[in-house]
This record gives structure tokens, C-alpha cells and sequence, in this order.
């Protein structure tokens, strides 16, 4: 907590190449990188089937496993425990142990918690296939798996609060994100598969579903995403991050207000009506912590813009938290009574749900993956012309997507308070479901072209030292 | 950092708190009021306006503890964690860098 | 303390995150604490159950094999209770294993016209029981709100709607349930299509209003034949 105490932190450290290799486990990265890329190819399959459904495009019909019911399910949960979590997990390999110079607790539990993790996530998707959801939005996880999953959680905390406990001094902000994200976590994920299943029925597991959702957002993939931007955006950029008191507001506003907010996901429901005027008060307030986040990227980035055109990794980062401005700022306006009115059940939500987790997390997460696999493989990207498709592929039609959902949300919403038929609310969808379908397809393409130049990378020659895309080797 | 340039940091962040400050709490506590005066005798109107007390004496409270951490010294140099953390990057960086195979 | 791993951990990892839980969850808890939650047998009501006879009679066969013979074995009230309340229970866990519930919603709001489009507007003594746990409230409606659906329409609808749903809502996007029925056909059956339309002939049947029918009119110059199901009318 003091000054002087600092400086022997920065005395430890590895001193040769085998020490570095103690400290961070390449292979498992890699690994996890591998996972996750392979789950959100089946996430994505799982929104196409249903996405062609909604045009009435499906072919597969009749398929008792390829109910597009089913595959929706697999959808999101493909997409949190198998993409997001994996990523998550095998970033925090590479960074936690280079933030704190420590290796995680155990190599041998590393390799244990990957095992389980994907067998946790294996049988997720085979539960949900088979027709034995659980009724908690995003966490469709069969009732089974539950308890394994929250073991693999606590683990997870343990092996990587080690190396945190052990660093001495005042520590550096990606590591507040870091260890609050795994105390939440665990007790977000107890609490929304538990509590709603087995304590309380109806209105009140209603209050508590929407706490989930909104924790599962708020309090695993936010704080570890912007801990991971904390971390490498200042590494590329090569200078510290503008202001690291100001980090300071971003994070305790975070944790302050985000987990009051769960209740917003079901307003005007029976839950009484001053927690939902709380729930919307506080997520208007997250709304001003979020600016402060943002000014502080930018004022880092202040002075090395053309970094935004050179630097590959950077350009994912900062699309990345554009839009996450535009996220709370749409979520801001949206979770107001007023808005309610009209978009809630619509499409709207739907193009916030994805913009959130495609156009920011997962973008977060696929422009480490550029940085990462070279520096882990020792080998160059086979060809930065792909990384350049699989950016904007992915960029452009995450926003096209979004823009065409939320005009589909309002079409809907309206069609609905019009008291037309119930047929008029699908039909004027469908121009905007077709549109969907092919930014979907753009989207899916743009990480069939990544997939296909991390195979052509690894079966290349090794062009050490590999630096990843900075702008002198590009 | 030089002395006359912290003195003028310091008189922009007040000028900035004000600027954004001083019209959101006047903003605040005017609509506060007239919500206090609409729900006024009306039992259930308490439950419209306790939220918003109990998230001000949290905040409040939260202001304190910030108030006496800073007293405590906590902040007395809250940037320096960043420039370790680029030195520690920049150290393994160099070992990386002088254990890698030269191509 | 604002730096610190203690205060990070106790404050903001578990402080924050507690002071939301009550916030949140417990409140409502508290505030509901004596409202009972009653069993899937308790919600069996005459309503549900003269459509769970009507199950019986409309598909006879298919009841006979897949639950019970209720002339031959003689059923009296319990026993009926006992079987419906059992498909209830199965079809509900169709209901979320299916994923009816991301399509459909199952609350009315008091807003946006809706009670004029579904019925009464959602109320916290109806969820109080066993088949809302978790709650099915549901946060997108693709199709309608089915909080109101019981007894609107007959079952054999529904067992030709959920085979082949465009057959008589000609745009619905909704995927076809063939495994809920034998041999592909509507009027066969099979366990889970009986358990399904069980379950949904039972939302809303506690209502005094049930079964509800929209209480609108069709504004003629929006929609200038709505009789015949608006086929062409709204083809963009």
C-alpha cells in the first residue's frame, strides 16, 4: 500500500528465456484460443439456423435436433461459456503472469481446469440439444452441470489469484477488474442458476433471472474485458495509460452501480414498481462511469491516432469501444420508461445483445487473438491481408447488423401498439431478418477467413522474432 | 511535473467539476424536491422515494470513505502502478527478445 | 483501500455485490414472503381440466397409449387431477427445453395496448407456483404473448399449428414440432404433444376473463380484409 514497498516488487522477474517460460504457459494459451475460435463457429451456425428460420429460409425443419429452439440456446451459451470464457481464460494465461512476474498457482490445475471447462461446455451444448434447458436466459446450462461448472469457476479464482496475492504494492488497475471479475463471477453464476431454480418462484426468481443477465454482462465479460484493454492497449501503444486515477472512478462506478441494475431486464413487470424506477436510475448513472472509461482510451490514444491505421490490434480495440460507448449510451435511452414502452420483447434488444457481445467483447478478444498467436506460435501472420478482411468483415457487419435490428426493433414495437394483426409484426420484420441473414453470413465469413490464416500461420515456417502486427514489422 | 503547471491542472479540474457539477446537482435536487412535494401524505410515494435516498447516502458514504482514504495518503501517487506495469512489459520483452533465435 | 486486494476484494467483490442482491432480490423476496407458492397440483383448475378431458376425447388413441385408459381404469376426479397435473409438468419442461419461452413471453404489460390485445395485465399471485420456477416471463416475443392463450383456441389448432404452423398462421416463422406428434400427423400425439397442449391450454385458465378473446376492431383502412387471415394486405 506504500511507496517504498514498490520497488522490490520490480526487483523479481525472469531472467532468461527458461524463466519465461515458467512464467507463461504458451501452449495452453493457445489452446484456449483454439477452443474458443471452434465454439464460436458453432455459436454462429446455431444464430444462422435460427436467423434462417425467422425468413422461413430453413430447410432442416423437422430435424428434432436441429430445432432451431434448441440451437438459439446453443447460441448464447456457445457464445458466453464457450468463446467468451475460453478467450477470456486463455488471455488471463498470458497476462495475469506477465502484470504480476508470478505463474499462476498450479500448471498441472491449469490443464485440469481446461479439461473441465470444455467438458463443463461440451455437455452444455449436448444438454441443451437434447431438449433439458434450464429456464435462465443465458444460463440454459442443464441443472446437472451447474454445480461442476461453479466448482471449475472456484478453481479458476484460486489458480489465478495466487500470482495476484503476491504481488506487492499498490496494484495496477487491470488487476482490481481481474480479481473482483472472479469473486462476481463465481457468485453471480451460483446465484442465477441456484437461487430461481430452488429458493423462490415466480415474480421474485423473475428479479433475480434479471440480475443474472445483467451480472453475467456486467460483472464477467465487462470487467475482464476492460481489464485485458487496460493491459494491452498501453503494451502497443508503448505508452502508459492517460490517466490511472481516473481508472480508478471507471471501476469502482463500475462495481458500484452495474450490479443494481439486474431489474431493468423486466420492467413493467409485476416486480414492484420503485425497484424497477432504482434499476433505472443506476443504469443512467453507469452511463456517466462509462464516459470516464472512454475518455481516459482516448486520451491515451491522444497523440498516436495513426496507430488506429497502422496497428491491427489497436483498430479492433478502439472499434471495440466505440461501440461500447454506443452501447451505454443506446442502454442509457432504452431502459427508460419510455423507450420501454415501445422496443422492449422487439428485435431492439436483440441488436444491443449482439453489438455488446459481438462488436465489443468478442472484438476485444479476436484483436488479442491477432496480437497473441504470433507472439505464442514464434510465427508471422501468413498474411496481414486476411487479418485486414477479418476485421472489417467482422466490423462492418456487426454495425450493419446492429443498425438493421434496432430499425426492425421500432417497426415491430410499433406494428404491435398499432394493434395491427399479429401477422403485420413478422411480415415488415422481414426485410430487415433477410438483412440479418446476410450480415450474419459476412460476420461468419470474416472468422472462416481467420480461422483459415491461423492453419496457414502454423503450417508456415517460423519467422522469430515475432512481435506481433506493430507497425515497423507490417 | 513542474509547480505551475500542477497549480494550473488544479485549477482546471475544479473549473471542470463546477462546470459539470454544479448544474447537474441543481438539476437533481430541483426535480428531487418536486418529486418529494408530488408524493407527499402518500404512503406509497415513500417507496418511490426511498430508492433514491438510499442510493444517496450510499453515494455519500462512499464520498467519506473516499475523502478519508485520500487523508490517509492513498492517492499520494496513484499513477505509478502504470509505469511499472510498461517496465515490467518491457523487461520480459527484452528477455524474450535476447532468448529468441535470430532469423 | 481503493487500491488495495482487500478492498477490492471485500468492498467491491463482495460488498457491492451483496448491497445489489438485497437491493435487487431480497427486497422483492421480503415483500412477497407470504404470498403462497402453490404446487402444480394446486393450479389443476376445472378450466384446464375440461381441455385435458378434451384432449381425451379429441385424441382418443393417442391418450389411450401414451396416458392412461381413464374409461377402462374407471379415473375418478383425483386420479384425472394426478395425470394432468403430471403432463403439466412434463409440458412445461418442453415448454423450456424447446425454447418456447425465447419466442414467446409470458406477461402482459400495462402498456402499449397490450391489454387489449392478450387480457388482464400480469400479476405477482400468478406466478406464484411450482411451474414458475424459474419464471417464464421471457424477453422477446417473435410470437405472441401466451400468457393468456388457454382456451382460445381448440386443441386440435394447436396440434395442427404445432406440427405445421404456416398451414394456419400462413407467415409465422415458427419451426414445426414434428416430434411431437406420431407418423407426422396432427391427429396422433405422441406423450409430449399431449403434455404440450396441456400446458398450453393451462396459461391464463385462473383468469376470471379466461379465455380471452382480442377485444379490437379492425381499423378498416389499414387492414381492408381482415377476415381472411391478411395474407395480401400486408405484403410489404
Amino acid at each position: 500500500m506504500n511507496a517504498p514497498e514498490m520497488e522490490s516488487s520490480s526487483a523479481i522477474g525472469p531472467e532468461s528465456a527458461a524463466d519465461l517460460e515458467r512464467l507463461v504457459e504458451r501452449k495452453l494459451v493457445l489452446w484456449y484460443y483454439f477452443a474458443a475460435l471452434t465454439y464460436l463457429i458453432v455459436s454462429m451456425l446455431g444464430g444462422l439456423l435460427m436467423a434462417l428460420q425467422l425468413i422461413q429460409c430453413n430447410e432442416l425443419q423437422g430435424i428434432e435436433l436441429l430445432s432451431p429452439g434448441r440451437w438459439r440456446m446453443l447460441h448464447t451459451n456457445a457464445i458466453a461459456y464457450g468463446f467468451l470464457a475460453n478467450a477470456f481464460l486463455g488471455t488471463l494465461h498470458w497476462a495475469i503472469p506477465r502484470l504480476t512476474m508470478r505463474p499462476v498457482l498450479s500448471k498441472p490445475l491449469s490443464y485440469l481446469i481446461f479439461a473441465a471447462w470444455q467438458i463443463v461446455v461440451v455437455s452444455t451444448a449436448v444438454g441443451i440439444l437434447l431438449g433439458q434447458a434450464q429456464a435462465v436466459e443465458w444460463g440454459e446450462t442443464p441443472v446437472w452441470i451447474d454445480p461442476v461448472a461453479l466448482l471449475g469457476l472456484l478453481l479458476v479464482a484460486v489458480n489465478f489469484m495466487a500470482p495476484i496475492a503476491g504481488a506487492k504494492g499498490p496494484m495496477y488497475v487491470s488487476l482490481w477488474y481481474f480479481m473482483a471479475a472472479f469473486v462476481w463471477t463465481f457468485l453471480t453464476y451460483a446465484m442465477g442458476n441456484f437461487i430461481p431454480q430452488y429458493v423462490v418462484c415466480g415474480t421474485n426468481a423473475g428479479a433475480i433471472a434479471g440480475l443474472f443477465i445483467h451480472d453475467l454482462v456486467g460483472l464477467f465479460v465487462t470487467p475482464l474485458g476492460w481489464g485485458l484493454m487496460y493491459y494491452f492497449v498501453p503494451i502497443l501503444l508503448k505508452k502508459p495509460i492517460w490517466s490511472h486515477g481516473l481508472s480508478l472512478v471507471g471501476f469502482w462506478g463500475l462495481a458500484f452501480f452495474y450490479p443494481l441494475q439486474g431489474i431493468h431486464h423486466f420492467l413493467y413487470t409485476p416486480i414492484p414498481m420503485f425497484l424497477q424506477y432504482g434499476a433505472v436510475i443506476s443504469t443512467i448513472a453507469v452511463e456517466f462511469v462509462v464516459a470516464t472509461v472512454i475518455v481516459n482510451f482516448f486520451g491515451t490514444l491522444y497523440g498516436s491516432g495513426r496507430a488506429v491505421v497502422t496497428n491491427l490490434p489497436i483498430r479492433w480495440f478502439y472499434t471495440g469501444m466505440i461501440l461500447y460507448f454506443v452501447t451505454c449510451f443506446q442502454c442509457a435511452l432504452q431502459v427508460t420508461l419510455t423507450f420501454q414502452q415501445l422496443i422492449h420483447f422487439t428485435d431492439w434488444v436483440v441488436g444491443h445483445a449482439h453489438l455488446v457481445m459481438f462488436g465489443v467483447f468478442s472484438q476485444w478478444l479476436l484483436g488479442i487473438m491477432t496480437y497473441l498467436i504470433p507472439r505464442l506460435t514464434g510465427k508471422e501472420w501468413y498474411s496481414r491481408t486476411l487479418c485486414e478482411w477479418h476485421y472489417w468483415l467482422s466490423a462492418t457487419s456487426i454495425v450493419v447488423m446492429f443498425l438493421d435490428l434496432t430499425m426492425a426493433g421500432l417497426f415491430q414495437g410499433w406494428s404491435w401498439s398499432s394493434m395491427q394483426y399479429w401477422d403485420h409484426s413478422t411480415q415488415v420484420s422481414q426485410p430487415f431478418w433477410i438483412v440479418r441473414v446476410f450480415a450474419g453470413l459476412a460476420m461468419f465469413s470474416g472468422q472462416i477467413v481467420f480461422i483459415y490464416n491461423i492453419y496457414r500461420t502454423l503450417s508456415g515456417p517460423r519467422t522469430a522474432p515475432a512481435t506481433g502486427l506493430q507497425p515497423a514489422t507490417a | 511535473m513542474p509547480a505551475p503547471n500542477r497549480r494550473k491542472n488544479r485549477v482546471w479540474t475544479v473549473v471542470t467539476v463546477l462546470f459539470f457539477l454544479g448544474p447537474a446537482m441543481f438539476g437533481f435536487g430541483t426535480k428531487f424536491y418536486e418529486l418529494v412535494q408530488v408524493f407527499r401524505g402518500d404512503a406509497s410515494g415513500a417507496f418511490a422515494v426511498t430508492p433514491i435516498v438510499n442510493y444517496l447516502l450510499a453515494g455519500c458514504g462512499f464520498l467519506l470513505l473516499f475523502g478519508w482514504a485520500a487523508k490517509n495518503g492513498m492517492f499520494r501517487d496513484i499513477e505509478q502502478p502504470k509505469f511499472l506495469m510498461l517496465e515490467n512489459e518491457n523487461r520480459l520483452d527484452a528477455v524474450e527478445r535476447s532468448a529468441a533465435p535470430h532469423a | 483501500m481503493f487500491e488495495s486486494k482487500a478492498g477490492v476484494l471485500f468492498i467491491g467483490g463482495l460488498g457491492f455485490f451483496v448491497l445489489a442482491f438485497i437491493a435487487n432480490g431480497a427486497v422483492p423476496m421480503l415483500m412477497y414472503r407470504d404470498m403462497p407458492e402453490q404446487t402444480v397440483h394446486e393450479v389443476v383448475n376445472p378450466n384446464v381440466m375440461y381441455q385435458f378431458e378434451d384432449l381425451n376425447r379429441r385424441f382418443p388413441e393417442a391418450f389411450k397409449k401414451y396416458v392412461g385408459d381413464a374409461a377402462a381404469e374407471k379415473w375418478d376426479d383425483k386420479q384425472w387431477n394426478e395425470h394432468c397435473a403430471q403432463l403439466l409438468k412434463e409440458g412445461r419442461d418442453i415448454y423450456v427445453g424447446e425454447g418456447c419461452w425465447h419466442c414467446h413471453s409470458q406477461f402482459v404489460r400495462p402498456v402499449s395496448n397490450e391489454s387489449l390485445r392478450y387480457g388482464p395485465v400480469a400479476k405477482t399471485e400468478e406466478y406464484q407456483n411450482e411451474l414458475q420456477r424459474p419464471v417464464l416471463f421471457g424477453t422477446r416475443r417473435v410470437g405472441p404473448d401466451l400468457s393468456r392463450e388457454g382456451g382460445r383456441r381448440s386443441s386440435d389448432w394447436h396440434a395442427v399449428h404445432f406440427l405445421n404452423p404456416p398451414l394456419l398462421s400462413p407467415h409465422s416463422p415458427m419451426p414445426r414440432y414434428t416430434w411431437f406428434f406420431d407418423e407426422g400427423n396432427a391427429g396422433k400425439p405422441n406423450r409430449r404433444g399431449l403434455a404440450i397442449m396441456t400446458y398450453v391450454q393451462w396459461l391464463g385458465s385462473w383468469l376470471e376473463s379466461y379465455p380471452y378473446f382480442e377485444d379490437y376492431q379492425a381499423t378498416s383502412n389499414l387492414n381492408p380484409e381482415p377476415a381472411a387471415a391478411a395474407p395480401k394486405a400486408a405484403t410489404p
